[in-house]
């Protein structure tokens, strides 16, 4: 510490240590004069004892320890070379600075999607508890983790093993605070979820169990710090304003804590309620969701300290069996079979580590992240290679200067260490420039992500844990770089490195070689990598979403959740229908109950009813749409005929749909060889289904979730007075975004209080939709693209001074009889040997790492021998053509210079 | 031809500035002097090395350096010892006497 705070004076303590010498000098040559020694002899004298250089030197020492001096002068010399040789500083800065700043990049959203804990109290404790029994009733649904609210309440009773139980779901709610009602995202919460956490309020108070005590006690809302600051302006009188969820009075109490953005990254809630409201949220149903056993909320709660998840599962079991055994009892308990019965009584509880808590992007996206950060790990690893392969080049330019060192006696580790300062410079240097490129990096990677909300839920900016793994993989890329190079110093003999006149020593070629050779590897690996995103893409583009985009315009209503009863639902959304048919600009309209490439489906399995009963083996996707709504889409009628106002039931009458509509792929699955026209079938899989709704036609193949998706499917008929909101689909003329000022007015003479929750041209639906493949085909092609740049250049460099070390070799070569087509092909073969070398490498190590893309990859498998032989000749011709120059330099090499150039 | 003299041993320069120190302060070039004057020309000590021994004691805190006018009537650094100085003084007088003791005692041993 004090060297440090000495390095800072050092010039006043030069000037003192000079005045001190001096006087002691001058005193001395007096003392010496005054005993009768004539004055140059004095002074001679004084120095010689005195021995000024060395004494300076020492001193110096003592104030920084020597090594502290070295380091200062290793840099300052590093520093100065760095300057004198701009070409090479700016190539190995570029390299790793995007290298490093890649990784920070994709380090970011990897740290804040998928290892980021909650900013709550110790949320290693957290487990998601999650039950698969219920799924044997229900007939083997994915339920996304969903629980019934009463268990969360046993559970809260179990204090041996749990310290404490949250339940929470995340919902849409229609908020009017002031203004006009919006859409917002919000978390319906437990009384125990904030104690539990351990979150506090910023202001007011958080939501506390008596407001979750019985159903409608707490009217209350805790709003977000973000939403609070960004749309009530960090009012500091907000706690006791009134405002509407829906239609329903509610009060704000508080606002949370500033870093809390709820359990679920990606949603990031405006506000929490208490689950005691659920009536008041307008989640579209008539059940007791607080007594009863749907299942709708995701449970966490927090360990005992010093237990384990296992543990506590184990635990709870002897509590859990009898509460299974009292549930068979419940009013509701549908009838089951024996077999399915015993496995029910058997399930258990699964407890799950979850200290980032529950996130439904996560999962989506923790993949393809991983993939990129992969990619990224390769790109920087070639960047450090690069490197490494130019210093090497530059030591071999060196060798002279540093063999004239080590004859001077310098160590080989004091030149190895100076060696180490260059690229440990150039790392925190590339280290630098690439935190500085990071959240640019970071902000168009943010851009490329499928969900809306992750737009919102992750931030470009720099925290401190990014910049302690830029620093880290800054000095592991120095250090990989320089390693090498360093222990390489000195190696050569001295007096043969001296005694040539070209001042190339032999420079570690071999090393070199090997170096090109893994560059070679390292981006055919990301070559084949982009080739099969970019494949991926291209055919998913091609594929479409199954019915023509161009003029279809998208919007969607939610009445419900503003408090309409469902009858009235389905009459707005008719009537709302009509008007907007009615529209210049449009020329044909539809409504769907849900909304197409959005990610979410309705699903359920089918019992179908043809000369016997069958089940469907997996859930297919339904949805609910008006007449016309496949002839707006484009959609094509295989068979049978479209829906029409007849066929839906009217207002009362409950007793399914009388009709409905299947697609291509559901005919092949399950009909595939009988007429599916007439088929009965229904929605559910349990004995009690009636299957009483007969198939009347059926249309082509659509996607649903997203493009990818090719899933059977079921149509039913809009309006059966059992609707919620509605989707519409509009063909317009014109640009669709023209449309959308005349459909806002008129939503708002229909009920100014509801709020349209988007508007969307279907093309920028299906762009969305492919959002992620359209992130890693662009990333991986630019990583590929940047690889094969970095490896060709390393290649052409190793051979250009391949050559230029062998001149003399293949001019006596030529001067003996050699053909000129001799020596392209010596150079040529040299360069085959190490792209041969690299592809050998790459090949086996892509196809391991291809079981793990496999799963992001669309219409091509990961082994695909075009995809993989496009890319390794790609990669060959580019090496063969950047190998070609120094081979075409050999083959013109002048038998007379190259022997006179000795 | 003055009389050979020994080379001071080494680590004991430390030693003997902080007793010099002890007496009064002084400057480089009057710790040389009493140095000379102490030994009686017996220990030879390096002018040079008399330097780099006194900004190690400053910075380990045994010294403080302070300008201040001099005999001559020139500016000189004066060094005198700190509270840490006297201390380690004390230290390394304990230590030498038990090792020159110890020393004694085999040569005393080794001549019976």
């Amino acid at each position: 510490m004090i060297q440090l705070f000495n390095w800072l004076r050092r010039a006043s303590l030069e000037r003192g240590l000079d005045r001190e010498l001096e006087y002691h000098y001058d005193r001395r040559v007096a003392d010496l004069t005054a005993a009768g020694m004539s004055e140059p002899e004095a002074r001679r004298r004084a120095a010689n004892e005195l021995g000024l250089a060395q004494v300076v030197e020492e001193v110096r020492d003592v104030w920084l320890t020597r090594w502290l001096r070295d380091l200062l002068y290793d840099l300052r010399f590093s520093a100065r070379s760095f300057l004198r040789t701009p070409g090479f500083t700016a190539a190995t800065l570029l390299s790793l600075a995007l290298g490093i700043g890649a990784t920070t990049a994709v380090y970011s959203l990897v740290d804040q999607v998928i290892l980021h804990a909650l900013p709550v109290r110790d949320p290693g404790q957290l487990v998601l508890v999650d039950w698969n029994g219920d799924d044997l009733i229900t007939g083997g649904l994915g339920s996304s983790n969903l629980m019934p609210r009463p268990i969360c309440r046993d559970l809260q009773q179990q204090t041996r093993f749990l310290d404490g139980v949250l339940c929470r779901a995340g919902i849409e709610v229609n908020l009017t605070a002031g203004g006009d009602p919006r859409p917002v995202a919000a978390e319906i919460v437990s009384g125990s979820y904030f104690s539990v956490l351990g979150v506090g309020p910023a202001l007011g108070r958080v939501i506390e169990p008596e407001d979750d005590a019985v159903p409608g006690a707490g009217a209350v809302v805790v709003l977000s710090y973000d939403f609070w600051q960004a749309h009530f302006g960090g009012a500091a009188d907000i706690a006791g304003r009134k405002v509407l969820i829906g239609n329903h009075p509610m009060t704000v109490v508080g606002v949370a804590a500033a870093d809390f953005r709820g359990v679920d990254v990606g949603a990031v809630p405006a506000l929490w309620m208490p689950t005691s409201m659920y009536a008041d949220a307008n989640l579209g149903t008539n059940d007791d969701l607080f007594n009863g056993p749907v299942r709708w909320l995701q449970i966490l709660a927090r360990l005992r300290p010093g237990l384990s998840a296992a543990q506590a599962q184990a635990g709870l079991l002897p509590w859990f069996r009898p509460w299974l055994e009292d549930s068979t009892h419940r009013a509701g308990f549908p009838a089951i079979t024996a077999e399915r019965r015993r496995l029910y009584l058997t399930s258990s509880l699964i407890l799950t580590p979850a200290p980032q808590g529950h996130s439904p992007l996560r999962s989506s996206l923790s993949e393809p992240l991983w993939v990129l950060f992969a990619a990224t790990g390769v790109l920087l690893g070639l960047a450090c290679l690069n490197v490494a392969g130019l210093f090497l080049a530059r030591g071999s330019a060196r060798a002279r200067e540093l063999s004239t060192r080590v004859a001077l006696g310098a160590s080989r580790s004091r030149i190895g260490r100076q060696l180490l300062t260059d690229s440990l410079l150039l790392g925190a240097a590339g280290g630098v420039l690439g935190v500085a490129l990071a959240p640019a990096a970071v902000r168009a990677l943010i851009a490329f992500l499928p969900h809306d909300l992750a737009a919102n839920a992750l931030r470009p900016s720099l925290s401190l844990r990014l910049l302690a793994f830029a620093f880290l993989t800054s000095l592991t890329a120095g250090l990989a770089s320089g390693l090498v190079p360093a222990l390489q110093a000195g190696r050569d003999n001295i007096v043969n490195a001296l005694r040539e006149r070209g001042g190339a020593g032999s420079g570690g070629v071999r090393l070199r070689k090997a170096i090109v050779t893994l560059q070679v590897a390292f981006s055919l690996i990301l070559l084949i990598g982009a080739a099969l995103f970019l494949r991926t893409l291209t055919g998913l583009l091609a594929k479409g979403p199954g019915f023509d985009t161009e003029g279809l315009l998208s919007f969607a209503v939610a009445p419900a959740q503003n408090g309409y009863a469902r009858v009235d639902a389905s009459r707005l959304i008719r009537r709302m229908n009509e008007q907007v048919r009615a529209l210049g600009a449009v020329r044909s309209s539809a409504a769907a109950r849900f909304a197409f490439l959005n990610g979410g489906a309705w699903s359920n399995v089918v019992t179908m009813q043809t000369d016997r009963r069958t089940v469907s083996d997996r859930s297919v996707n339904f949805n609910a749409v008006t007449p016309g709504f496949f002839a707006t889409l484009g959609v094509r009628l295989l068979a049978g005929r479209d829906f029409d106002r007849s066929d839906s039931r009217p207002s009362g009458e409950a007793d399914g749909p009388r009709c409905a509509i299947v697609n291509e792929a559901f005919v092949k699955r399950y009909l595939a060889g009988r007429n599916p026209l007439g088929v009965l079938i229904a929605r559910g899989g349990l004995p009690g289904v009636k299957p009483n709704s007969p198939i009347v036609g059926v249309v082509a193949d659509m996607s649903y979730r997203g493009v990818r998706d090719h899933s059977e499917q079921v149509f039913f008929p809009l309006f059966e007075s059992d609707d919620t909101g509605a989707t519409f689909y509009l063909k317009v003329r014109g640009a669709p975004e023209q449309a959308i000022p005349s459909i806002r007015r008129l939503v708002r003479q229909d009920d100014p209080r509801l709020p349209v929750l988007w508007f969307r041209t279907l093309d920028d639906q299906v762009n969305r939709s492919l959002n992620t493949e359209r992130m890693l085909a662009v990333l991986s092609a630019s990583f590929g693209a940047l690889a094969l740049l970095l490896s060709l250049v390393g290649l052409y460099g190793v051979m250009s001074f391949v050559v230029t070390r062998r001149t003399r070799e293949i001019g006596i070569r030529l001067a003996l009889g050699a053909s000129r087509s001799s020596a392209l092909r010596l150079v040529l073969g040299d360069a085959a040997a190490m792209v041969g070398a690299g592809v050998a490498i790459a090949l086996p190590c892509a196809a391991a790492l291809g079981k793990l893309v496999q799963s992001q990859l669309f219409g091509v498998k990961a082994t695909d021998p075009i995809t993989v032989g496009g890319a390794a000749l790609i990669l060959i011709a580019g090496a063969l053509a950047s190998a070609f120059i120094p081979a075409w330099r050999a083959s013109n090499v002048s038998p007379t210079d190259a022997l006179r150039l000795e | 031809m003055p009389p050979p003299r020994f080379p001071i041993p080494q680590g004991t320069l430390d030693m003997l500035i902080l007793q010099i120190l002890s007496l009064e302060p002084a400057h480089g070039y009057g710790i040389a002097q009493r140095l000379e004057q102490i030994s009686r020309s017996v220990v030879q000590v390096n002018q040079g090395s008399l330097y780099p021994a006194l900004h190690r004691l400053q910075q380990k805190g045994w010294l403080r350096g302070e300008w201040k006018q001099s005999e001559t009537g020139r500016e000189a650094k004066f060094y005198s010892l700190t509270a840490a100085g006297r201390r380690q003084l004390a230290i390394e007088k304990d230590s030498w006497a038990r090792l020159s003791g110890a020393v004694n005692l085999i040569f005393e041993e080794g001549g019976q």
